[in-house]
C-alpha cells in the first residue's frame, strides 16, 4: 500500500514537470474569441466531429471511451463508457442524449466556467457523444439561472449548424442531429438524472424510482444517457488523441485531467484544470493552484467534492490517516472510508480558514437541502427540517447536549432510505461535521452566549494527525 | 397565508406566441409539454411574474390541464407567484458565499433598499431575496438579477451600493 504510494508521490511529480502540456479541456481558455466558431476551429475545433463521423463507428467511439477510463465529472465519478454500453438500442424507438448542465451543487462552478468561454467545447463533444449513442436529437439541460450561458450556447449551436456540424447530413456523412437548449427552473434536485429527466419532460422535479434506469427508459420513456457537461466536453480529446492516451494522465482508476472549483477562503479561487493526482497540499498551497489561504490565515477544514461530501478536517485533507499524502483522485480522496476520508464528487473544494465556524456552515448547508428537498420521500423531507432546526438552535444558543446525537440520529435515518441520493448528500455534510468537529458543537451548547460572539477557531484534530482508533471510534 | 393577485384581461402578444411556436419544435409531436419551463421563462420575463390567470392561458397554448402549469410553477423557485421589484435582487446565501461575506451583504441590500427579504420597495423598482446556490462560488459573494440573469461578482458593500443608483437611473 505504502510502496504503491510512493510510486504514486513520484508519477505526480513527474506528471507536474509536464503539467503546462497536459490542459486538455481549458488549454485555449484565455484566447480572444475562444467562443467562437472561427477561433476556435482555428485552434483545433471540431476535429473530433470530423474524425468521428468519418472515420469512427459509434461502437469504437464507445470503446474508445472506455479504453480511457473516464468517469463521470458530475459527482458519482461512474466510467462513462461503460454507461454508454447499457443504452439500449430497441427498434423504432428514438434514443437521446441529456447533458446535464444544471449545475448546483454548492462548491461547484466549472460547467459555468466552460460553458462561458469555450461552449464549443460542449458543443462538439455533444455531436460526438450523440453521434456514438445514435441520438438524434440531443439536449442540453442548463439551470434557469444560467441565462446568459444559455444565449452562449444558443448562439454556438447556431454558428455550428451554419458550418454544418449540426443538422441534416453532417459533413456529408448522412447523420442527422438536432441539439436544442432546455433552461431549468432553480430546482437543484434536477441535477439528479430522473429528475432531470421529469423536469425536461415538463414537470416536476421529482426523481423517478430506479429501476428502469434512463438507458432502458428515461426522457419519454425511450433510452437515454444523461452525462455532465464536463464529461461530454472530455470525449473531445479522447477521440482526437485515442483513449489511451487519455488513460495515462492521472493516477491509477483516476484517469485523465479534473475541473476543480476552488471557493472558499483561498488566495486564488478559481477553476483549475488538473491531472488527477496532484496532492491536495499542492493544490492549496502552490501559487499554480490556489496560493494558499486568503489573509494569512491557517486552513481549519475542507469540503473537497462539493457540499454533499464529507467535511474534513486540516490534517486529514492534506494526509490519509496512515500518513499518506492525500492526492485529488477518486481514490486517495475516499481512502480511510467516511471514518477519515471523502469523496473528490463534482469536484467542488471548499476551503475553510480558522476564523470559521462549523455549526453555522453546517446549519447553512442543512437549510440548503432541506430547501432543495422536493419532498417525495418522508425521510429528506422531514429529515432535512429536522437537522435544519436542531442545527439552527445549536447555532443560536438554545442547543441541548443531547441535540448532537438526536442529529446524528436523523442523519443515519435519511441516508439510503430514500429514492434519490439528495437524502445520503443532505445526512453526509451533518454526519461528518459531527464526527470531526464534536468538541466544536459541544462548546456551542457549553457556551452559548461566547459562541454567539466568537468562533472556536481550529478543532483539536487540526494538527497532529489524530491515531487510528481516534478516527474510527 | 396565500393571497392570490388578479391579472385581468391578460392577453400574449403575438410575438410572444410566435416564441412559445418555435419552442415546442424542439419536441416530438405530442410532447409539447416540455415547453412548458422556457415558456414560464418567457412570460416572466414580459410580465415579471407569473400569475394565475397567465399560467392558464400558458396551459391551454400547451394543451394540458392548468394543475399541470401550477404544480410546476410552484415547484421550481425561479418562477414568482407574485408581483415583485422591476428589479429583483437575488443574493446566492449558500455555504460557500457565506464564507466570504454573503450574510453581510444581505444585511447592507436590505438596509440600503429598506424593505425585508421578499418585499417591494414603495417605488416598485425594487425587491430583494436570498437563494441558494448560484454556482459561482469562486467569485463570491454574487447576486442576479432577472429576467436576463445578469451576474454580479466578488460583491462589496461599496459595489452593492454602486449597482443600486445604477439601476435606479436606469429607470
Amino acid at each position: 500500500m505504502r510502496k504503491e504510494n510512493n510510486l504514486s508521490h513520484l508519477i505526480s511529480h513527474i506528471s507536474n514537470l509536464v503539467k503546462m502540456a497536459r490542459k486538455l479541456l481549458l488549454e485555449h481558455i484565455n484566447v480572444p474569441g475562444i467562443n467562437t466558431l472561427d477561433v476556435y476551429r482555428q485552434h483545433g475545433g471540431y476535429r473530433s466531429v470530423e474524425k468521428a463521423l468519418k472515420t469512427m463507428s459509434p461502437d469504437a467511439i464507445v470503446e474508445e471511451v472506455k479504453t480511457s477510463g473516464l468517469r463521470g465529472r458530475g459527482g458519482a465519478g461512474f466510467p462513462t463508457g461503460m454507461k454508454w454500453s447499457f443504452l439500449a438500442k430497441p427498434e423504432g424507438k428514438e434514443r437521446y442524449l441529456v447533458c446535464n448542465a444544471d449545475e448546483s451543487e454548492p462548491g461547484t462552478f466549472k460547467d459555468r466556467y466552460l460553458m462561458t468561454y469555450i461552449p464549443h467545447a460542449l458543443i462538439e463533444g455533444m455531436i460526438v457523444s450523440s453521434f456514438a449513442l445514435g441520438a438524434r436529437t440531443s439536449y442540453i439541460y442548463v439551470r434557469g439561472e444560467m441565462m446568459p450561458q444559455i444565449r452562449i450556447l444558443e448562439k454556438a449551436i447556431a454558428e455550428a449548424k451554419n458550418a454544418g456540424f449540426l443538422g441534416k447530413n453532417i459533413l456529408g456523412t448522412g447523420y442527422d442531429l438536432e441539439l436544442y437548449v432546455q433552461p431549468g427552473g432553480g430546482a437543484y434536485i434536477c441535477g439528479e438524472e430522473t429528475a432531470l429527466i421529469e423536469s425536461l419532460e415538463g414537470k416536476r422535479g421529482n426523481p423517478r424510482i430506479k429501476p428502469p434506469f434512463p438507458a432502458i427508459s428515461g426522457v419519454w420513456a425511450c433510452p437515454t444517457v444523461v452525462n455532465n457537461v464536463e464529461t461530454i466536453a472530455a470525449v473531445v480529446p479522447i477521440i482526437n488523441d485515442g483513449g489511451e492516451e487519455y488513460a495515462k494522465i492521472g493516477i491509477g482508476r483516476s484517469t485523465g485531467t479534473k475541473l476543480i472549483s476552488a471557493s472558499g477562503n483561498l488566495n486564488k479561487p478559481g477553476v483549475y484544470e488538473i491531472d488527477l493526482g496532484v496532492p491536495v497540499e499542492e493544490f492549496i498551497y502552490s501559487d499554480e493552484y490556489c496560493g494558499g489561504i486568503a489573509n494569512g490565515k491557517r486552513l481549519k477544514a475542507v469540503v473537497a467534492g462539493g457540499s454533499s461530501v464529507p467535511i474534513l478536517p486540516a490534517n486529514l485533507s492534506l494526509k490519509t490517516v496512515n500518513g499518506e499524502s492525500r492526492l485529488m483522485s477518486y481514490e486517495s480522496l475516499s481512502d480511510g472510508g467516511f471514518q477519515s476520508g471523502s469523496m473528490l464528487g463534482s469536484g467542488g473544494f471548499i476551503a475553510f480558514d480558522e476564523d470559521q465556524c462549523i455549526v453555522r456552515n453546517t446549519w447553512n448547508f442543512a437549510r440548503f437541502y432541506h430547501h432543495e428537498s422536493c419532498g417525495q420521500c418522508s425521510p429528506c423531507r422531514e429529515g432535512t427540517g429536522w437537522m435544519e432546526k436542531v442545527l439552527h438552535r445549536l447555532e443560536y444558543g438554545h442547543g441541548k447536549m443531547s441535540d448532537i446525537d438526536l442529529l446524528v440520529d436523523v442523519a443515519r435515518k435519511i441516508e439510503g432510505n430514500t429514492i434519490c441520493p439528495l437524502g445520503d448528500a443532505a445526512a453526509w455534510p451533518v454526519a461528518s461535521a459531527i464526527r470531526h468537529f464534536r468538541d466544536e458543537f459541544e462548546w456551542h451548547v457549553t457556551n452559548p452566549k461566547e459562541a454567539m460572539d466568537r468562533n472556536y477557531g481550529l478543532a483539536k484534530y487540526a494538527d497532529p494527525l489524530p491515531k487510528l482508533e481516534e478516527v474510527s471510534q | 397565508m396565500l393571497s392570490v393577485t388578479e391579472q385581468k384581461d391578460i392577453e400574449f402578444s403575438s410575438s410572444l406566441i410566435s416564441q412559445f411556436d418555435e419552442i415546442v419544435t424542439r419536441y416530438p409531436a405530442g410532447k409539447q409539454k416540455a415547453g412548458l419551463l422556457p415558456i414560464l421563462h418567457l412570460v416572466q420575463a414580459e410580465y415579471g411574474w407569473v400569475s394565475p390567470e397567465a399560467m392558464d392561458k400558458v396551459a391551454a397554448y400547451l394543451e394540458i390541464k392548468p394543475i399541470e402549469v401550477y404544480e410546476v410553477a410552484t415547484f421550481y423557485t425561479m418562477f414568482f407567484l407574485r408581483p415583485q421589484g422591476k428589479f429583483v435582487l437575488e443574493v446566492c446565501r449558500t455555504g460557500p458565499c457565506c464564507l466570504v461575506g454573503a450574510e453581510k451583504i444581505m444585511d447592507h441590500i436590505e438596509k440600503t433598499l429598506g424593505v425585508k427579504e421578499g418585499e417591494v420597495t414603495a417605488d416598485g423598482k425594487f425587491s430583494w431575496r436570498g437563494v441558494e446556490c448560484l454556482a459561482a462560488c469562486g467569485m463570491a459573494p454574487v447576486l442576479q438579477i432577472g429576467p436576463e440573469y445578469t451576474f454580479y461578482e466578488n460583491l462589496t458593500e461599496q459595489s452593492v451600493d454602486q449597482l443600486i443608483n445604477d439601476l435606479k437611473n436606469k429607470i
